[in-house]
């Protein structure tokens, strides 16, 4: 698809992005400043204490976090993940109706009104990124007055996960047709990106060379989660350099 | 929204309520099989604010669209149309969040959409912390508790609040001012009391230094969890982001000394586990080795503090070794920028101490004023926003108060020994939104507006320059509450001590004319647009050189405790328990033990297996102060012997989310306080454990604390 997309912009043709996140883990605090952002953007709802308690919570991204070593030579180990956008995405053949596919933009994109709720999708996804909608969301009055009209409340009996905030990107074109020009380097930044604190994550069009997010990935500390397994994921980690 | 897009928005837009949404998109209709990337977006408008979460005081970003909302009218159930707030973003205009924020940032917008805010005025019809309220009118409320001020003795009069400069604290001082009362005082939950204290004595001024942390190749932190909430957490992750990979082919290294594996201690590439109140020792046991190393000419004030220290004593006391101490003191001498960044995240007895030991290291590493270095506190802004200060003895004073009032802070949770004096007081007003642990104990609740719906001037605890963020009024307040500085100018009228409010514009003309932009083109009125359209204003850093120090003071070092201590923290989502009312908060994982819902007491393995603990089962732990009971979560990265508890749960009042849900640990910690400061410490506290049978639940989000092998990356 990246191949695809270069040889589209060397013949002239209007480049279509490819969208991909680059997450510095040497500058990752482990915050979960992005996890607080990213319910708040996407209307991801909470769980409550009792569906906790069965693993139920939603969160479209998450610090995974690991001890390493004994006290007092004790590490802590961890990462933001999210839906790691693959290329070869394990969930989207499993899919009976088709209502999970990557466009040409890269993105897994999900049609929660097509999905039917087989799970096979969150079962087979090895970052464990996608939930399952087991009752339709609640928001205590006037709590439904934060919800954001940009992005869909998705009913019971679906799947949901991230969507590399694919409403943001939609009004970043927006405002750049508005304007007149083309997408630029950093117009789009998703609600973790935005957030970030530490300013850990870049996003942006991998095919474009000159993208923050394109130098980073050459950047030699730049690997995939579970590289191994053949998913090549559009979200690249850069090495603490410790 | 980044710098380049807010400066454009700001440069077109038009202030007041939304107008209408979905203008640019309308002719789009979402068929019924669309992925997420096709549903039109609405319109927009970016309003500046002030997160008022902690004392950083960040520079917000309120995104704010058409909505509505069902209200009552004659019975009746009708639709109103409302401009309502969707999302916070930081301020890419203001020097601290620098467009950034944190999860507590993000999370305060269920403060205002909060289901439990109260919805007017409310009397207490019931005893004292029943929680039986009745509502009543505004004039009656005004009335009864003017009533209550005019019999009082002045001088029992006794107001809390908390410790932040602005247009606010300026109103509470000129209603104090009015009526007679003394000053304000902070309850000393986040308002960095010993650091103050420390930075008077050890560079002459009281107030935050500010670490430039961006530019050092080795920063030492004793103490100090600035990334997990201490100061100014989102300007110090900017800075920790650019000194790790900000500069070409230079990474900056961090040594993090603190008795707990914090959000500071994960990110460091050491970290030195210390005693709880073993800091004091720890910094003067470093200093003592950097006296025999070729050092920067430090004042002799200094260098006289750590000349006497004995090495093996002060290590034992920390806790730590001593070829740890002058493995830390050696690289600090090698490094070509160190800095050494000095707090008090968890107050101890000695912690002033502990601190102004620790910040007079950057005397000795001549670091004071350096890039890189420390930058003393400078100047305050000439604005008329006069600081609630801290004052070590309000205890004392709120048990012979005749009338106390309560803005912001909450002494029955944080300091649980105080709900004896509260419920003993003649009066009790609250001007919490909340019916929360001490407006439970109020005779008359006054509901505030939530910050988002009113014009608000604050002054950062510590920033990169002179400034403030300020916002205008952009939303209509949900329900019939009121802004408290208008409440206390009706209250002093009412009394007959009226007293001018100062409002957000004047404080801004003041500061025009003593900034000098009176004789410039800028018209007052212009002025004023301007900051309240950009959310804030900012100065130059003064320059000034440092002062030296004339006597820092003399250090005593305590031995280490022995047994097993407790302490309690400020968690980076709840700080000191305020977050537990917000549900993402509550959803949010806690970074050390991923419990949900809930906070466990953290037992090192040692320990645990001593008693037959694992993850879930229950304890009881006692005090000489009181005793608490919760789950546990056996961490393997605790100090053997040392417990902790983060604040956030136990609230006996707080709302669906918070109320009845886990235990305070400050009711195990009790009323022990920083000798110099009086500023209530969070522990170390002798407490015995013992296993006990059911209890509450461990909630947690991933049960799994190692990694499984292999793991790429």
């Amino acid at each position: 698809m990246a191949e695809q997309a270069t040889q589209q912009a060397e013949q002239g043709a209007e480049r279509t992005p490819q969208w991909a996140m680059a997450i510095d883990l040497d500058r990752c605090t482990g915050c979960e400043a992005c996890v607080v952002a990213c319910a708040s953007e996407n209307n991801v709802p909470t769980a409550g204490e009792d569906q906790a308690a069965m693993g139920r919570t939603k969160h479209w991204i998450r610090i995974d976090r690991y001890y390493e070593g004994e006290f007092p030579d004790i590490k802590v180990k961890y990462r933001p993940v999210m839906c790691q956008q693959c290329d070869e995405a394990p969930c989207e053949p499993v899919c009976p109706v088709n209502a999970t596919y990557q466009n040409a933009e890269g993105l897994n994109v999900q049609i929660y009104n097509r999905c039917i709720g087989t799970r096979y999708c969150a079962n087979n996804c090895p970052y464990t990124v996608r939930f399952f909608n087991w009752f339709a969301p609640e928001w205590a009055e006037p709590l439904n007055l934060q919800l954001n009209p940009d992005v869909s409340i998705r009913p019971s009996g679906v799947v949901e996960k991230c969507t590399f905030c694919a409403h943001k990107i939609k009004r970043a074109k927006l405002d750049a047709d508005a304007d007149g020009r083309d997408l630029a380097d950093g117009d789009v930044q998703p609600a973790c990106v935005q957030s970030c604190p530490a300013e850990a994550m870049v996003f942006g069009d991998m095919s474009d060379a000159d993208s923050k997010v394109a130098r980073q990935l050459g950047s030699g500390r730049a690997g995939q989660l579970l590289e191994s397994l053949g998913t090549k994921p559009r979200v690249f980690y850069l090495e603490k350099a410790d | 929204m980044d710098r380049r897009n807010f400066v454009k928005l700001v440069g077109t837009a038009s202030g007041g309520a939304v107008t209408g949404a979905c203008g640019r998109q309308a002719e789009e209709i979402i068929p019924l099989l669309v992925p997420e990337e096709s549903v039109p977006v609405g319109v927009e408008q970016w309003h500046p604010s002030v997160c008022g979460e902690c004392s950083a005081a960040c520079g917000t970003l309120a995104r704010v669209m058409a909505s509505e909302r069902e209200i009552e009218v004659d019975g009746e159930l009708v639709r109103q149309k409302i401009a309502a707030v969707k999302k916070l973003e930081g301020n890419p205009l203001d020097p601290v969040s620098g467009g950034r924020l944190c999860a507590r940032g993000h999370a305060s917008l269920q403060s205002l959409y909060n289901p439990d805010r109260l919805r007017s005025p409310m009397k207490r019809v019931g005893p004292r912390a029943s929680g039986q309220f009745e509502a009543v009118s505004w004039d009656d409320a005004i009335a009864e508790a003017a009533r209550a001020l005019a019999a009082a003795d002045p001088g029992r009069i006794l107001f809390l609040a908390r410790a932040r400069g602005g247009v606010r604290s300026e109103n509470i001082a000129r209603f104090l001012d009015a009526i007679g009362a003394p000053p304000a005082t902070s309850i000393g939950v986040g308002d960095f009391a010993a650091e103050r204290e420390a930075s008077t004595r050890v560079f002459g001024r009281s107030g935050l230094p500010l670490y430039e942390i961006q530019d050092s190749t080795l920063v030492l932190s004793i103490g100090a969890d600035f990334l997990g909430g201490w100061a100014s957490p989102v300007l110090y992750s900017r800075r920790y982001g650019h000194m790790r990979q900000g500069r070409r082919e230079l990474r900056g290294r961090l040594i993090h000394a603190e008795s707990r594996l914090s959000l500071t201690a994960w990110n460091a590439d050491r970290w030195l586990p210390v005693w709880p109140g073993g800091e004091l020792a720890l910094a003067l046991a470093i200093g003592q080795v950097l006296l025999s190393e070729q050092i920067a000419d430090a004042p002799a004030s200094v260098v006289s503090i750590f000349a006497g220290v004995d090495l093996e004593q002060a290590a034992a006391a920390a806790g730590v070794p001593v070829e740890a101490i002058r493995q830390t003191a050696s690289e600090l001498v090698q490094a070509s920028a160190p800095v050494v960044v000095a707090g008090a995240s968890m107050v101890r007895q000695n912690s002033a101490d502990a601190v102004a030991a620790a910040s007079a290291l950057n005397w000795l590493l001549g670091c004071v004023g350096k890039p890189g270095g420390v930058i003393p506190p400078t100047e305050t802004l000439s604005l008329p926003a006069r600081q609630s200060a801290f004052s070590g003895d309000w205890p004392e004073r709120l048990g012979q108060a005749a009338v106390v009032l309560v803005d912001g802070v909450n002494p029955a949770y944080n300091a649980p020994e105080s709900q004896s004096a509260l419920a003993g007081a003649e009066t009790v007003i609250s001007f919490s939104p909340f019916l929360d642990d001490t407006s439970a104990f109020a005779d008359l609740i006054l509901p505030d507006h939530d910050p988002l719906e009113q014009a608000l001037l604050e002054v950062p605890a510590v920033s990169p320059a002179p400034s403030f963020a300020a916002a205008g009024e952009f939303v209509a307040p949900l329900y019939d509450s009121r802004p408290t500085a208008t409440v206390l100018s009706q209250l002093a009228e009412t009394a007959e001590r009226p007293f001018e409010e100062l409002t957000v514009g004047q404080a801004v003309s003041t500061l025009r004319s003593a900034v000098g932009s009176a004789g410039s083109e800028t018209s007052a009125s212009d002025f004023e647009a301007e900051v309240l359209r950009d959310g804030g204003w900012q100065g130059q850093p003064s320059g000034k050189p440092p002062a030296t120090p004339d006597a820092v003071g003399a250090f005593e070092i305590a031995s280490k405790q022995e047994g097993v201590v407790f302490q309690a923290y400020e968690s980076p989502q709840f700080g000191s328990g305020s977050g537990a009312n917000r549900p993402w908060l509550q959803e949010l994982p806690d970074p050390t033990s991923s419990a949900l819902w809930g906070l466990p007491v953290e037992v090192d393995p040692a320990t645990a297996a001593g008693l037959g603990l694992a993850n879930g089962d229950n304890v009881r732990i006692r005090s000489e102060h009181g005793a608490l009971e919760a789950p546990v979560y056996v961490n393997p990265a605790a100090i053997p012997g040392v417990v902790s508890m983060a604040l956030g749960q136990g609230h006996a009042s707080y709302g669906r989310y918070a109320s009845g849900r886990g235990a305070n640990p400050m009711v195990v910690v009790g009323d022990a306080r920083d000798e110099r400061t009086g500023c209530p410490a969070m522990g170390p506290t002798p407490i015995s454990i013992e296993k006990i049978a059911g209890g509450a639940r461990l909630v947690q989000f991933s049960r799994q604390d190692r990694d499984l092998p292999p793991h790429r990356v």
